[in-house]
């Protein structure tokens, strides 16, 4: 019986969840346009999660190839370290660890604000206000997510590979022209593409996800810090489960 | 507004750093795969690539000068493969260059190495087809040994044949009754056997060095190349050529001779006697058969030289040991 | 009959807002059940109920945040009920609405909170224009030193002046008041009960006020209605209501 109510009510909120995402396609290229709110969003979400995200990017790189030379070493294919290190930081680590943190930083303070704002009724101070409460916040916010984490993540792949590039530096030589030009041999198009494509759906995602338990917070400081908590939790597990779809996308399409 | 703007260039800044990151990073995987950048198509065919796929390298002098774009099944012992070249080469490839299937590394992608032959050739143009080497295969090799050596015992049968037919005839035997007249025509019969054996075994060997010059094996291979050692091969083999002729002359002239007495034999007159009795004719048969010994004695003394030529002096070693060895398991 | 009616034109004032009939349940929770209610031009209209009485769920149903089951609500000859988009933000941009809670945009200044609705509502002004408008309204609550504040640096009663000013720079007609005085000292709760009583005289609108707070509901009330049960179940002046002999009523006023 409390296991059909837990069913019945995980159900009831995917459902509610995908009726709030049905919404944003239906309103997103209607006008009016909430272009200055985009690009204000944008500069939030983007650029000030870059120290961030730069950061986890760059100890990433340096400790996945600390952590990899010794069986690269046992193997006998030292000289291949860049190239291991590159594929693993674009195709996998790169997006998801920057989709991760973004998650953290961004989903919560996106479910905080948009909750905060609710049990305020400043969005229904906004509908007053002959504002689309749902343009002007979430497909903002959701655009915003959508086309900054992309943006977040190649910049993270970046700083990784800078890192990398030191961490295969600390016990060996090579240089910078090596490393990059063996990192570049090793990927394809097909190992960039699909990582970039679908950081675009771990964007949307967070975004999505944020707005929604925001948006849909209940009344109180409790409501505000449950919406921020469950945002994290459950856009988290959302990019595993979109990373899981991708690589199986990517594969049926014979780009692997 | 002064804060937004500025707000805004940050966010610009911020956009294009990542936009340059990615073209950087698309481009120099479009370099290495020559998706940009002017270049030009080869060809080639293979029976068997090997496992080679649609974009691994092709190198030319060991350098990346383009990838494999295409690979095609033309019928059922020829597969086509299309190169994409780097334009920076198209000065140097050369329409006789060698194509050749090979691997990175001891584990790594197939290859197409393009290796320049030594002749100058013409400049390879825009969908050429360059010639390609099979790869090392020893099955072809010993097939083609197996063959060589067929060929040979072909000509030592021929030539046994013709030998056996001098030897058997009864006639020559009977008639040449003069002892001297017999030992001297058997002494030469035996020697132009064992000469015709050897211009035959010397053939032979020629014929499988020369197999193994050509698949480029070995020393030879590489000597073969200099002018003056192939001229000085040339000669001696022409040499062997002229003796094998000069041998071929006298069996005639020998057959001639049979005959002749064959057919006074047969007629059954008087003349058989009188040539006998003559000692002109006698004689003469004598001297002709003594020329023959020292043509001979002479074809022996050449393949003698060419023995130990420094050229094949290896190569009759090698066959000196094998035959030791053969003895010994014998 | 001719002459009566129009002698009952001058003597009672004009009908701003009507609302008849209105439903609204949540779930098997009844909260409007035929509530009917005029709203008169410029008089103070106050709402008295409890907690919980739906009172909120009324002053959502009139400006459209919340769809009520069934009647209706005529303001400017449109009904509330069945308008949606440009239409319904055209009648907002009339209808002035006080949250209890103010519901200031914490992101923005004091200037960007009051000029939001002015800019939202697609209205043809300048810059300079707009300005204006903010100096004026702030200086109509009071507050003009607070311009290039944030929200959260202000005290609660400063809080609710800036809401009002948000509210009075469309120049409503009509105000609706969210429980104004809830949340205040009864000091600050005066002082903006002063100020709407002010507005009413400068800008002669009318308003509904919703409150549970007896010193509201006396000073600012020209009309009270007692919301009972879901419906409006007593009219009258304050004096009027204070001396009925109705049981429910009387417990409003002790």
């Amino acid at each position: 019986m409390e296991q059909t109510i837990i069913i019945k009510r995980f159900l009831d909120e995917l459902g509610d969840m995908s009726r709030f995402s049905g919404r944003f396609f239906s309103e997103w290229f209607k006008p009016r346009y909430e272009i200055a709110e985009f690009f204000k969003q944008c500069y939030v979400i983007g650029y000030k999660s870059l120290p961030l995200i730069g950061l986890t990017g760059f100890i990433m790189g340096l400790v996945l190839t600390m952590q990899l030379r010794p069986s690269m070493v046992d193997y006998g294919v030292e000289s291949q370290l860049p190239a291991i290190v590159g594929i693993a930081i674009v195709r996998e680590i790169g997006p998801v660890i920057t989709a991760l943190i973004f998650a953290g930083k961004i989903g919560s303070s996106i479910g905080a604000e948009l909750g905060s704002m609710k049990v305020t009724e400043q969005i229904d101070a906004m509908e007053v206000s002959g504002t689309n409460p749902y343009k002007y916040l979430v497909v903002s916010r959701v655009l915003a997510t959508t086309f900054m984490l992309p943006v977040l993540a190649i910049l993270s792949d970046g700083i990784s590979l800078y890192g990398s590039y030191l961490g295969v530096n600390i016990k060996g030589e090579t240089s910078a022209l090596l490393f990059w030009t063996q990192v570049s041999n090793s990927l394809e198009f097909y190992d960039v593409l699909p990582a970039f494509i679908k950081t675009y759906f771990f964007g949307f995602a967070v975004g999505m996800i944020g707005c929604y338990k925001g948006y849909n917070s209940s009344k109180g400081t409790e409501g505000v810090g449950h919406s921020a908590n469950s945002a994290v939790v459950i856009s988290s597990v959302t990019i595993f489960i979109l990373d899981l779809l991708a690589v199986q996308i990517t594969d049926l399409l014979g780009f692997n | 507004m002064a804060i937004k703007t500025f707000n805004n260039i940050k966010l610009g800044a911020f956009v294009l750093t990542s936009l340059l990151i990615l073209i950087l990073l698309l481009y120099m995987i479009g370099r290495n795969r020559n998706l940009f950048g002017s270049n030009y198509t080869l060809k080639a065919t293979f029976e068997n690539i090997q496992g080679l796929k649609a974009g691994n390298n092709v190198r030319f002098a060991g350098i990346d000068v383009g990838t494999v774009k295409k690979i095609e099944i033309k019928n059922d012992t020829l597969v086509e493969i299309t190169m994409i070249i780097d334009k920076k080469v198209k000065n140097i490839i050369r329409k006789n260059a060698i194509v050749s299937i090979g691997t990175d590394g001891l584990v790594g992608n197939k290859v197409v190495n393009i290796i320049a032959a030594k002749k100058i050739g013409e400049l390879a143009k825009e969908g050429d087809f360059l010639p390609s080497k099979k790869p090392l295969d020893t099955d072809d090799m010993l097939k083609i040994l197996q063959k060589t050596n067929a060929d040979a015992s072909v000509v030592a049968e021929n030539l046994k044949y013709t030998t056996m037919h001098i030897n058997q005839s009864n006639i020559i035997w009977s008639i040449l009754n003069d002892t001297l007249l017999y030992k001297n025509l058997r002494n030469s019969i035996v020697n132009i056997h064992q000469i015709t054996e050897n211009a035959n075994k010397t053939v032979s060997d020629i014929k499988s060095v020369v197999v193994n010059i050509k698949n480029g094996k070995g020393t030879l291979g590489a000597i073969i190349t200099d002018t003056v050692i192939s001229s000085n091969l040339n000669k001696a083999i022409n040499k062997i050529y002229n003796v094998g002729k000069s041998t071929d002359t006298l069996v005639i002239k020998l057959n001639q001779i049979t005959s002749k007495i064959n057919y006074q034999i047969n007629n059954g007159n008087n003349i058989i006697h009188s040539i006998f009795q003559d000692s002109i004719i006698p004689l003469r048969v004598n001297q002709s058969l003594e020329n023959i010994e020292n043509a001979s004695n002479g074809l022996n003394q050449n393949m003698e030289a060419l023995k130990h030529s420094f050229l094949f002096r290896h190569y009759f070693k090698k066959k000196e040991k094998k035959k030791l060895s053969r003895i010994e398991n014998k | 009959m001719k002459t009566t009616s129009i002698t009952q034109l001058t003597e009672i004032p004009e009908t701003i807002m009507s609302i008849s009939n209105l439903y609204k349940s949540f779930g098997s929770n009844n909260v409007l059940i035929n509530f009917n209610l005029d709203l008169l031009k410029g008089k103070n209209t106050v709402v008295l109920g409890k907690s919980g009485s739906g009172k909120s769920v009324l002053i959502k149903c009139i400006i459209g945040l919340l769809k009520p089951d069934s009647g209706s609500i005529i303001v400017y000859n449109e009904n509330i009920v069945n308008l949606h988009g440009a239409k319904l933000d055209k009648i907002r941009a009339k209808v002035g609405f006080l949250f209890q809670s103010n519901a200031l945009y914490d992101s923005m200044t004091v200037k960007e909170n009051i000029e939001f609705p002015l800019r939202r509502h697609w209205l043809k002004v300048t810059q300079l224009e707009v300005s204006k408008m903010v100096e004026e309204a702030l200086e109509d609550v009071g507050l003009s030193h607070t311009i290039n504040m944030m929200p959260a640096e202000l005290s609660g009663g400063m809080r609710k002046r800036i809401a009002l000013a948000r509210t009075l720079i469309l120049k409503p007609e009509i105000i609706l008041y969210d429980e104004p005085t809830t949340g205040l000292d009864p000091i600050t709760g005066k002082e903006i009960i002063n100020l709407m009583i002010d507005i009413k005289n400068k800008y002669n609108t009318s308003a509904l006020i919703i409150s549970h707070d007896m010193n509201c509901v006396r000073w600012a009330g020209d009309r009270i209605i007692i919301l009972l049960e879901g419906k409006c179940y007593a009219m009258g002046t304050y004096e009027e209501l204070k001396n009925s002999q109705n049981q429910k009523i009387k417990q409003f006023f002790d």
